[in-house]
């Protein structure tokens, strides 16, 4: 993929992050993206990007006017401007296509429960090491 | 009968890797990465956002704290990695972690315990 592509994607899932932990966090991920980016790390970063884009929003669903993702469902409140909604949808469907292009091509298994945020993520490529989420109290 | 104190559970992968990285001195987030990197020979490798996620748990349940910039920059280098938060391991974090070594540890020790009665076919 090309390195601005990725860097836009990446970009775009930070700024989907709740605004409290992208104030805090954002520039040094970003910056740590520009430093890994060119070793091979690309897909590993935009997924573990998604992944905590997945675990800050679900932390934040009961919240009124905050913007929940859980099973692949936009869940809105008041106060979603149509700009971040269809901002998720790009990113959403982005997601998507890089979990069929992993489960294809690295030999991946992405397994998604129909309970969020309780869902397991296994990558079984083989630069990469495994990645398991357990469950969130 | 004097109660026990309540044990803390297991530490989670991503946290128990972090907590070691920093227990060899202050880092900041990519500094961390590298360590843990290194510490585990390439075989676990942090990506930012669960370093984050981590970090911010650690944070609020003051296991980590992050340093203040003049405290934390370096005085030979003037390199952009000054610019960075550096993070340091609490006292709390110190001795939740040494209480985590010691339960592998005991776990290691259980381990080695059971494969010896299975090699002597004791078990």
């Amino acid at each position: 993929m090309n390195i601005s592509a990725s860097r836009l994607i990446y970009r775009a899932i930070l700024r989907l992050h709740p605004s409290a932990f992208r104030d805090e966090f954002a520039p040094d991920m970003l910056w740590i993206f520009d430093q890994e980016h060119g070793q091979g790390t690309t897909a590993h970063l935009l997924l573990d990007g998604t992944i905590s884009l997945l675990r800050q929003r679900c932390r934040l669903r009961n919240n009124p006017g905050q913007l929940s993702i859980a099973s692949g469902v936009l869940i809105t409140g008041p106060g979603i401007s149509p700009l971040r909604l269809l901002q998720a949808t790009i990113v959403l469907s982005l997601i998507c296509f890089s979990c069929l292009f992993l489960e294809k091509s690295l030999n991946a298994s992405v397994l998604w429960s129909d309970r969020m945020p309780c869902y397991t993520v296994t990558l079984r490529a083989p630069s990469h090491a495994e990645v398991v989420l357990q469950p969130t109290p | 009968m004097q109660a026990k104190p309540p044990k803390s559970p297991p530490l989670s992968s991503a946290t128990l890797h972090i907590l070691l990285a920093l227990a060899g001195g202050n880092l900041h987030g990519y500094g961390i990465i590298k360590e843990v990197a290194r510490n585990s020979e390439g075989h676990y490798r942090l990506g930012p956002g669960t370093l984050y996620d981590n970090l911010k748990k650690l944070m609020d349940t003051g296991l980590v704290a992050d340093l203040p910039p003049a405290s934390s920059r370096r005085k030979s280098a003037s390199t952009k990695e000054d610019d960075r938060r550096f993070y340091t391991l609490t006292r709390q974090g110190k001795e939740i972690l040494a209480s985590e070594v010691d339960r592998l540890q005991a776990v290691v020790t259980k381990a080695k315990l059971r494969l010896q009665e299975a090699r002597t076919g004791r078990a």
